[in-house]
């Protein structure tokens, strides 16, 4: 399976390596170096890069690559989707994923390293059992083990390994009772230059805490579940009584979980709410182009829509951008012409604007490139795919838990406006 | 701490880890190791450090122990006498009333690599293996792997590998499946793990209980399986139904792997197994992580070789956002050509428009070569399309534009006309070679119709001094030689030079042989050459886009979740469109 890993930094330094198997040269990486070399930008780097005995397979994550080295045949998706966890619990545990905060923790993440792999092979990745073996370094904790020289290693068995619903451990105990839901949509669209769209596409999460004594049993049903197509559970949820009803019935795990993750189908196109009135012109032979930017909700059905970020990648004829905001920041990089607004909060009295001049290159003749714009933004209390809740019940145990349903919906990676 | 060179470091590193005073003080002790470790992840040469370290196993402290470990694995090798010490403290560890202690030491003494250890090891594995912690016994089966590849040529005892098969029911699941990993390694000669009727039916209702590294695992062992009546493939394959539309595409995957090879002689059941899994291949191709969304591209392009109508409403959703990836839109690029029908072809066209003047080079000319290749159906779009992209005169376009020009006329012949009105002009903004040996084929097929033919031939003629390419050179020679064929009166003075500069200046062998034959052929006379120049111009045999019959399953089944799909390499073998042309 997975021979070795190594982590390396942006700037091609190999900063971490950790081998399974036996020890592969470094020299391996060269390989790698040289794709990366290539690549114009660090995202550009493919993710599987075949050498005369091996595969390098690797992900970016907070600009850290993990590089895995293969010496036979696997299945990709695997090797894919174990890196990408390992990369959660390190950021589970340090709080954040960096190179800095990987070299401080050193221990903890050869620790981490070896009990989540043995001969290659994944073992143990779930977090509430990675936990029970070794402490996550906290700055309380680290002062103690400091000052008694006691470690962060677990001297019990986790018991986690005794139940018989493998997700949930008997003998949970809280003195408040509660279970949160969080349905958190983000839509991902293109939208051309006239306000229609052209692909829109929801995919949704439900995401749950639950902190409830004994071994409940939760039903939630929800008003109009017809809207949810492609649906994956957590293993928890009893799938017959789903596909007869359409009732999610689950005993819940304890602590924060994914409970569904969902994607509406789309036949009638929604739209972003928010809507963009642009005039970005260039006149032949003038040095000065003009910029004029404003935002708008639209179908938000009252709910603020905050959190605003409006970003766009000039063309490479632009030399500089004066431009005025009437309401937050903007940055403008010449180097990489990226054009990046920080709105805020749109008001919808008195709607935010962004309108100024360009200046071009002298000489160079109109840029022919199609700018988009990006956006960003977040709207609470509101589900733009019209799911909601209906009721949510418990069963099996006889005290009355506090429960509260949350929505959200933001934009996804892929939200944008094209502008020609 | 400074780091000025590798031997300073081991130096002082040395000295603190003998000072007896740092010995006793357990804290300074571990953090002076700490250090040692962290020297050796930044690639700095330990090694010298060996004994001090051996020494510093010996203690109660799990965490030292563990970072002595590491650094023992690394470097063990090159000191096989000093870490025959180590053993002694390992083999009294695999005692300690502590499992975690005890499946530690097991873990660390296969890890140690060293052949000269493997008869003081073997003892304390075998009890592991009866250990009444299951996680001892999950270290000690795959510590009997470890070993194995250690000596490969030594026979396993066949008692072990008996209790190894037994082990597979053991009530620990993680047991089980280091089993399983075992087994397939140590067997490797013998083809794996052999599976029967009850061990099937044993791993598949268990299934349930193990982690997503684990179903898979046993999925793939799995697939070596074959029921024996229609009755237990129906129960199996609706064990697994749950496992097909998995959220964990890993899961998915592997289940559509096992169910393909499961139903290699029922081809209907297989192709409705492929449209279940269509959602979640879709899910998969919007998830946050772009590796995931690649492989989850690189799977669905093998699944619509079988199945092209499999993701025709789902078009838009390969349509390619700004900022993604250079590799991720060149492969969508690809699955969006297989995807053209009728319907909304004007809407794709309309895309790849957009694409083809991406800010990166090879993403555009992906683009121009995908519209090419739906050019051979709806050949007056695309060339309307591809006219208006050679407007903007930009080079690496304009050199992408004519080669797929090129490759649109040999295989749709009644483009010609637009295609020779479209060239008019287009020599001056091509720079690289490509570009310049498909106008140069161009011109000289298509020569008579072109009516700048032999001025921009004269160009590249009175400029072949400078010319370094020899592609361009050899299509030159070709080219001027079918042009005359036509218009002799233009071209014969050029072509003579030519022909001279060739033969008696040109310093390539290959140049100078081609114009040799071609300076002999003329001298048989005009019909011989026109026999042997003016061959075939087009194949339209070989565009066929719309109405290729699909695959059977099975030629690409194998295939499926591995690394294969992932290679570079578009579907069509455009080489031999090239092979054919000369």
């Amino acid at each position: 399976m997975i021979h070795s890993l190594f982590l390396v930094n942006a700037s091609g330094d190999i900063f971490l390596e950790k081998h399974w198997k036996s020890v592969v040269s470094r020299s391996v990486c060269d390989y790698f170096f040289e794709a990366q070399e290539r690549a114009t930008e660090p995202e550009n780097v493919p993710p599987v890069i075949p050498t005369p005995h091996h595969y390098l397979i690797s992900v970016l994550r907070h600009r850290i690559y993990f590089v895995a080295v293969i010496q036979s045949e696997v299945p990709p998706l695997f090797v894919i989707e174990f890196l990408h966890r390992v990369v959660d619990t390190f950021q589970d545990y340090f709080g954040v994923c960096t190179e800095a905060a990987i070299k401080d923790n050193v221990v903890v993440v050869y620790e981490l390293l070896e009990e989540m792999l043995d001969n290659g092979f994944p073992l143990a990745t779930e977090s509430n059992i990675l936990k029970e073996l070794i402490k996550p370094p906290t700055i309380l904790r680290t002062m103690v083990n400091t000052i008694t020289g006691s470690t962060n290693v677990g001297e019990q068995l986790p018991t986690g390994q005794l139940s018989v619903v493998p997700w949930r451990r008997t003998g949970v105990k809280y003195t408040n009772n509660e279970a949160y839901f969080d349905v958190v949509e983000e839509i991902d669209a293109i939208i051309d230059k006239s306000g229609s769209t052209i692909t829109a596409e929801i995919q949704g999460v439900i995401d749950a805490c639950v902190k409830l004594t004994g071994m409940p049993d939760l039903t939630l049903s929800f008003m109009n579940p017809r809207l949810l197509d492609d649906v994956s559970f957590h293993p928890c949820v009893r799938f017959k009584r789903w596909e007869a009803e359409r009732i999610l019935s689950f005993i819940p795990p304890d602590g924060n979980f994914r409970l569904l993750s969902y994607h509406v189908s789309s036949q009638n196109l929604v739209a972003i709410p928010v809507y963009v009135k642009h005039n970005i012109t260039f006149r032949e032979g003038s040095s000065q182009g003009r910029f004029d930017l404003t935002l708008g909700p639209k179908q938000t059905m009252g709910k603020a829509v905050e959190s605003v970020l409006v970003s766009s990648q000039l063309p490479r004829g632009v030399l500089n951008a004066n431009l005025n905001p009437s309401q937050g920041t903007y940055t403008f990089d010449p180097v990489t012409k990226l054009l990046s607004w920080d709105v805020g909060k749109i008001n919808p009295q008195k709607l935010p604007s962004l309108k100024g001049t360009m200046s071009l290159q002298a000489g160079a003749s109109k840029p022919d490139e199609n700018p988009t714009i990006n956006i960003q933004f977040k709207i609470q209390q509101m589900a733009i795919s019209g799911l909601k809740v209906n009721r949510l019940d418990m069963y099996g145990e006889k005290y009355k838990p506090f429960k509260g349903i949350k929505y959200m919906t933001k934009a996804g990676n892929l939200c944008q406006f094209r502008l020609h | 701490m400074p780091y000025l060179g590798g031997e300073e470091t081991v130096r002082e590193l040395r000295r603190a880890l003998s000072n007896p005073n740092v010995q006793s003080d357990q804290l300074r002790y571990r953090n002076t190791i700490l250090k040692v470790i962290r020297a050796m992840s930044q690639g700095v040469d330990m090694s010298g450090l060996f004994s001090e370290m051996v020494k510093a196993c010996a203690t109660v402290d799990v965490v030292q122990k563990k970072l002595v470990y590491v650094f023992l694995c690394s470097y063990a090798a090159l000191n096989p006498e000093l870490s025959l010490l180590v053993i002694n403290t390992l083999r009294k560890d695999c005692q300690d009333p502590n499992p975690m202690v005890r499946s530690l030491a097991l873990r660390n003494m296969t890890n140690l690599r060293l052949p000269s250890l493997v008869e003081y090891v073997e003892q304390p594995l075998a009890a592991g293996l009866r250990d009444r912690a299951a996680c001892v016994r999950r270290v000690a089966v795959l510590g009997w792997a470890k070993l194995h590849n250690l000596q490969a040529s030594s026979e396993i005892d066949a008692a072990v590998v008996n209790e190894l098969y037994s082990l597979l029911r053991d009530p620990d699941p993680v047991v089980m499946v280091n089993c399983l990993r075992a087994l397939e390694e140590i067997l490797k000669d013998e083809g794996g793990v052999a599976i029967n009727k009850p061990i099937t039916h044993h791993l598949l209702n268990r299934l349930k209980e193990c982690d997503i590294w684990g179903q898979c695992q046993v999925l793939r062992v799995l697939q070596r399986y074959r029921p024996q009546s229609e009755d237990e493939l129906f129960d199996i394959l609706s064990l697994l139904d749950a496992s097909l539309v998995s959220p964990h595409p890993p899961i998915m995957a592997a289940t559509l792997s096992l169910f393909l090879s499961l139903c290699s002689g029922q081809p209907a059941v297989s192709l409705a197994a492929l449209e279940r899994v269509r959602g979640p291949l879709l899910a998969a191709c919007g998830s946050g992580s772009r590796e995931m969304r690649f492989t989850a591209l690189c799977h669905i392009q093998l699944l619509l070789r079988s199945i092209p109508g499999l993701m025709g409403a789902h078009y838009k959703r390969f349509f390619c956002g700004y900022a993604e990836p250079a590799y991720i839109k060149q492969r969508k690029m690809q699955v969006l050509v297989e995807l053209v029908n009728d319907e909304n072809v004007a809407m794709l066209l309309d895309e790849l428009k957009g694409y083809c003047t991406d800010v990166n080079a090879e993403t555009a000319q992906a683009a121009i070569t995908a519209i090419g290749r739906i050019g051979r159906s709806y050949s007056d779009r695309c060339l309307e399309i591809l006219t208006g992209l050679l407007g903007l005169k930009q080079d690496h376009i304009t050199s992408a534009v004519v080669q797929t020009m090129r490759d649109l006329v040999w295989v749709c012949p009644q483009c010609s006309d637009t295609v020779c009105f479209a060239l008019e002009g287009c020599e001056e903004t091509l720079q690289d070679s490509q570009g310049r040996q498909a106008l140069l084929w161009l011109l000289g097929v298509y020569g008579e119709r072109v009516s700048s033919a032999p001025y921009t031939l004269e160009v590249f003629i009175d400029g072949v001094r400078s010319e370094a390419s020899l592609g361009v050179k050899m299509e030159l020679l070709t080219a001027t030689m079918r042009l005359f064929l036509c218009r002799p009166a233009e071209t014969q003075d050029m072509l003579g030079r030519l022909l001279h500069y060739c033969i008696e200046e040109e310093t390539d062998m290959c140049v100078r042989d081609q114009a040799l034959l071609y300076y002999r052929l003329l001298h048989c006379g005009i019909e011989e050459t026109r026999k042997v120049l003016q061959g075939r111009r087009s194949d339209p045999s070989l565009g066929v886009l719309i109405g290729r019959p699909a695959e059977p399953v099975s030629q690409w089944a194998r295939s499926f979740n591995t690394l294969e799909p992932l290679r570079q390499g578009s579907i069509e073998t455009d080489g031999a469109l090239n092979r054919l042309k000369q």
